[in-house]
């Protein structure tokens, strides 16, 4: 293979890591690589260095390189996804604050059905326990539909979030509740959900 | 695994001696392709430093304020333009004292970077 093959190989690799990273920084990265391919092909050259040596040595520097750009990307997706000004922190913050109490008021209405049962009626009473247990579901499928209307979130959490639905349903199965039963049902359909918003996310090009 | 912050690898700290004994030869700027060929030089070694370990590198240094770099201009004709960097004046203060630190002082440049 020829050295100037090998760095297209090259090239296209740059190009393949840099996807969907803020086009300055992809491009940067790009142009410096190309720039390094093309001086290093000289520099041999210039040395009487063989064409399949130069091949070998560019090859190389990409192998022995992979970690080191896997890394690099990840770090750059990370700075890319941060707020980058004042009024974007306060805006997310702002956001958050906007879910939490959409999530309470959900679950506290939610929760005054049971209540007003209890209160009301001579038959079965929900017990504190029963109302804890099922305010944590309730503010727990609350949060995860916020994370995937918003699209944030990832699939780890989607999985975290479907294995405690999966916990709610067998307790709900051993304690012949349908109640909680129905509460995992829901919490391992909105995780799905989640994981499917998550995967499906737009690309953030904002530099 | 994570490093203490504001710790230097010792290829951050190597191209901050190299970077620093360039300087000394002249050269206020160097770029990547450049820069590994005098680390092997220096070095005696047989191959370049990979892209992506060198580029790293740089980009951190360059986080952490002890370089800077701009695009070569005008770019020269016949090859893509070159990432030039250069030293700071905290990049100068830190390689100068890990140089002072060094058991073997690096061995005069052999060779240019351009």
């Amino acid at each position: 293979m020829t050295p100037e093959r090998m760095a297209e190989l090259v090239a296209g690799w740059v190009r393949l890591y840099t996807r969907d990273l803020p086009a300055s920084v992809a491009q940067r990265r790009v142009e410096e690589i190309d720039a390094d391919l093309h001086d290093h092909i000289a520099h041999e050259r210039a040395r009487g260095i063989s064409e399949r040596r130069i091949a070998r040595g560019i090859a190389s520097r990409m192998v022995r390189g992979l970690a080191a750009d896997a890394a690099w990307r990840g770090h750059q997706a990370k700075v890319a996804a941060r707020p980058s000004t004042r009024e974007e922190t306060m805006n997310v913050s702002k956001a958050v604050y906007r879910s939490a109490a959409r999530v309470a008021v959900g679950v506290a209405l939610l929760l005054t059905v049971p209540l007003v049962v209890t209160l009301l009626s001579d038959g079965e009473a929900w017990s504190l326990w029963d109302f804890v247990t099922a305010g944590v579901f309730l503010a727990a499928i609350g949060v995860v539909i916020e994370l995937a209307v918003k699209r944030v979130g990832n699939v780890a959490l989607a999985i975290g979030i479907a294995v405690v639905g999966v916990l709610a349903g067998v307790a709900g199965e051993a304690d012949d509740a349908p109640g909680l039963v129905l509460l995992g049902i829901v919490l391992i359909v909105s995780a799905c959900a989640l994981g499917v918003r998550a995967r499906t996310r737009p690309a953030r090009h904002s530099q | 695994m994570r490093r203490k912050p504001g710790t230097l690898l010792p290829l951050e700290t190597e191209i901050l001696e190299v970077a620093q004994s360039l300087v000394r030869a002249g050269h206020a700027t160097f770029h990547g392709f450049g820069l590994a060929q005098t680390m092997r030089d220096e070095n005696g070694s047989r191959s370049l430093t990979s892209h992506g370990t060198l580029y790293k590198a740089l980009g951190r240094l360059e986080e952490l304020g002890l370089l800077t770099s701009r695009w070569e201009n005008p770019a020269v004709e016949g090859r893509p333009r070159r990432r030039l960097y250069a030293l700071t004046g905290e990049g100068a203060r830190v390689a100068e004292a890990r140089a002072g630190k060094a058991v073997a002082p690096l061995s005069p440049l052999t060779s240019e970077p351009a």
